[in-house]
């Protein structure tokens, strides 16, 4: 038996020959190739007392799998340049390769935390490229389920936000509160975190006895349930005095930066799609945009936990307003849009979620864009965190809430 | 649909514009060439009859003959998404002007197209890969880039290298590569 050889030709690191008899594992901050490009030059060519520090990628205070190279000095954060692509499935590509019911799935793992926010776009793209007009009731009850995952997604977000600062009961409690509505959803979709739910022209099946018995019961003792998690955090001292003033963005640079969402809202600007670009039934509904105007750590949070309670709003009245009939538009099983262009984008917990489809008039979408708000949120850690504490520069990803898998799609 | 928008465009940029401006649901489309992107996009976000400040998306596209590059910008002044297509890059040297000046959250956003495209982006100060490792020699998101295909092979089997493209064997490129007229 011969022993195994490299291969020939380009040896690339996403082999698992060249790991073996390479020892890749341990990682040095300074890449072992000449600079690519100015900035990393500059990047990696340290200053007077400066060193650098490798967080991740396997680290809890970062989200998911990413590394972070910061160069310190001392205590204090100068610079850091963020490695991606640990996480990276190549989901676009995959898509591509898929029919257009196919690829609905794909989507979901993108943003684990709030599957149906990145399902939405997807569906939505293709319904508009195929003409379809989705029943009101579908409509509804897409509103009803993605309030309930924004809840239970803003709910985790305070837990690791206390988390990152050092508290371990918040994630504890916001836990509770999270596996309730995971549960109510698993009723409905059959799925507790993946729920490939939504399906072109419709939802997969109407609301079941189950579910509204579960959201009912949680409705009624919600509002009470959050405030006293929301009062474990807000009324403590440390935590606050921590916040504030911690990674402060003003409007402007929040613009350039391209942010959306509640780290946009958070410094003054009343930006949500729902009202910005309305889609889907929100013209009906009531709500208000809460926004703050420091920009700080402190305001991310509150504008977060302020959109729990439009949330739990907009599920009443969508439970009051719901209409009868069908959740399914009458579609053919095999889809061939025309050829053509779509473009859709909604208001997910994190900002702009959106879906660009290219159709060549085939049963495959021709090309599918993924526009995930983590990506820009975590670009913008680079702006924030210099010039903070090592330990206040966790607090300051935390509250940006980003998640790996849609910023490596 | 915005017609008064279409109308605007018309008279601003007449000339400059490749195509006509297409109204679709709630999209305006633009298309134009790479020599008259930045000027363009800088009177898009500059001048206020447009306004468009929140840059939505920027993806690169191949088309299977061309390569472009696709913004979708949000305004105030329209209810109307604006996508601007910037076209008929060549396929072995796609360049077009950096809007990092303008945006600097374009940044990753050109990485990745770069990354996924090979679309070069002038005056992006960081242009690097950003989820291939850095030393991958293709494209992945390119017509001409095939995934393998392993589904079916056992786990113990390995995994192929992905690094090439995998053509079917015996076939022309022009049978093997989707094109579209996007």
């Amino acid at each position: 038996m011969t022993a195994p050889t490299r291969p020939r030709g380009h040896a690339s690191t996403d082999d698992p020959r060249v790991m073996l008899d390479e020892q890749i594992g341990v990682f040095e901050p300074i890449p072992p190739y000449p600079p690519r490009t100015e900035r990393e030059a500059e990047f990696y060519t340290l200053g007077d007392g400066e060193m650098f520090i490798n967080i991740g990628p396997q680290h809890p205070s970062t989200h998911g799998v990413l590394r972070i190279v910061l160069k310190i000095d001392g205590e204090n954060v100068v610079d850091l340049d963020p490695v991606l692509g640990y996480l990276h499935r190549g989901v676009e590509k995959l898509c591509e390769n898929a029919d257009y019911h196919q690829a609905i799935c794909y989507l979901d793992p993108l943003e684990y935390v709030s599957s149906l926010f990145c399902e939405w776009p997807g569906v939505m793209a293709f319904e508009k490229l195929l003409d379809v007009q989705v029943p009101r009731r579908a409509e509804y009850i897409r509103v009803l389920s993605s309030e309930l995952n924004r809840v239970a997604s803003h709910a985790l977000f305070m837990g690791w936000m206390a988390l990152d600062l050092g508290g371990l009961t918040p994630i504890l409690w916001s836990f509770i509160e999270r596996d309730e509505i995971v549960e109510m959803l698993a009723s409905l979709t059959g799925q507790r975190m993946l729920f490939n739910y939504f399906r072109i022209g419709g939802v997969n099946g109407d609301l079941n006895h189950e579910f509204m018995s579960r959201l009912g019961d949680w409705m009624s003792r919600a509002t009470s349930q959050i405030e006293s998690n929301i009062s474990l955090l807000n009324e403590n001292e440390i935590f606050v005095r921590r916040m504030r003033g911690l990674g402060t963005m003003d409007t402007e640079t929040a613009l350039r930066m391209c942010m959306s969402g509640p780290n946009l809202r958070a410094t003054g600007v009343p930006f949500d799609l729902r009202r910005a670009h309305p889609y889907s039934v929100f013209p009906e509904l009531e709500f208000d945009i809460p926004t703050r105007t420091e920009g700080d750590c402190l305001a991310r949070y509150l504008v977060r936990l302020e959109e729990i309670k439009q949330s739990l709003r907009i599920i009443d009245q969508c439970l009051h307003n719901m209409p009868d009939g069908p959740v399914m538009a009458k579609l053919p099983r095999l889809l061939r849009p025309r050829p053509g262009r779509a473009y859709a984008g909604i208001e997910g917990p994190r900002g702009q979620y959106a879906a660009y489809v290219v159709s060549d008039g085939t049963d495959q979408p021709f090309r599918m864009r993924i526009h995930d708000p983590s990506y820009l949120h975590l670009q913008s850690v680079g702006l924030l965190m210099p010039g903070h504490l090592i330990a206040d520069a966790m607090a300051v990803m935390a509250s940006l809430d980003p998640i790996m898998g849609g910023v490596d799609k | 649909m915005d017609p008064a928008l279409r109308r605007r465009f018309e008279r601003r940029f007449g000339e400059r514009l490749t195509g006509p401006v297409r109204q679709r649901h709630d999209e305006t489309e633009l298309r134009i060439g790479a020599g008259d992107a930045s000027e363009v996009i800088r009177a898009l976000h500059d001048e206020p009859e447009f306004g468009f400040t929140f840059l939505a998306d920027l993806a690169g596209v191949d088309t299977g003959t061309t390569m472009q590059v696709v913004y979708h910008f949000w305004g105030a002044s329209t209810p109307d998404w604006l996508r601007l297509i910037v076209d008929g890059l060549p396929r072995d040297d796609p360049r077009v002007p950096s809007v990092t000046a303008l945006w600097k959250g374009a940044e990753w956003m050109e990485r990745e197209a770069y990354d996924m495209f090979g679309i070069t982006f002038e005056g992006n100060r960081d242009l690097r890969r950003i989820y291939m490792p850095p030393d991958y020699q293709s494209f992945p998101l390119r017509k001409d880039f095939f995934l393998a295909d392993d589904a079916a092979r056992s786990p113990g089997a390995g995994v192929r290298h992905m690094e090439q493209t995998h053509a079917p064997r015996n076939a022309t490129p022009a049978a093997t590569i989707r094109r579209t007229k996007a």
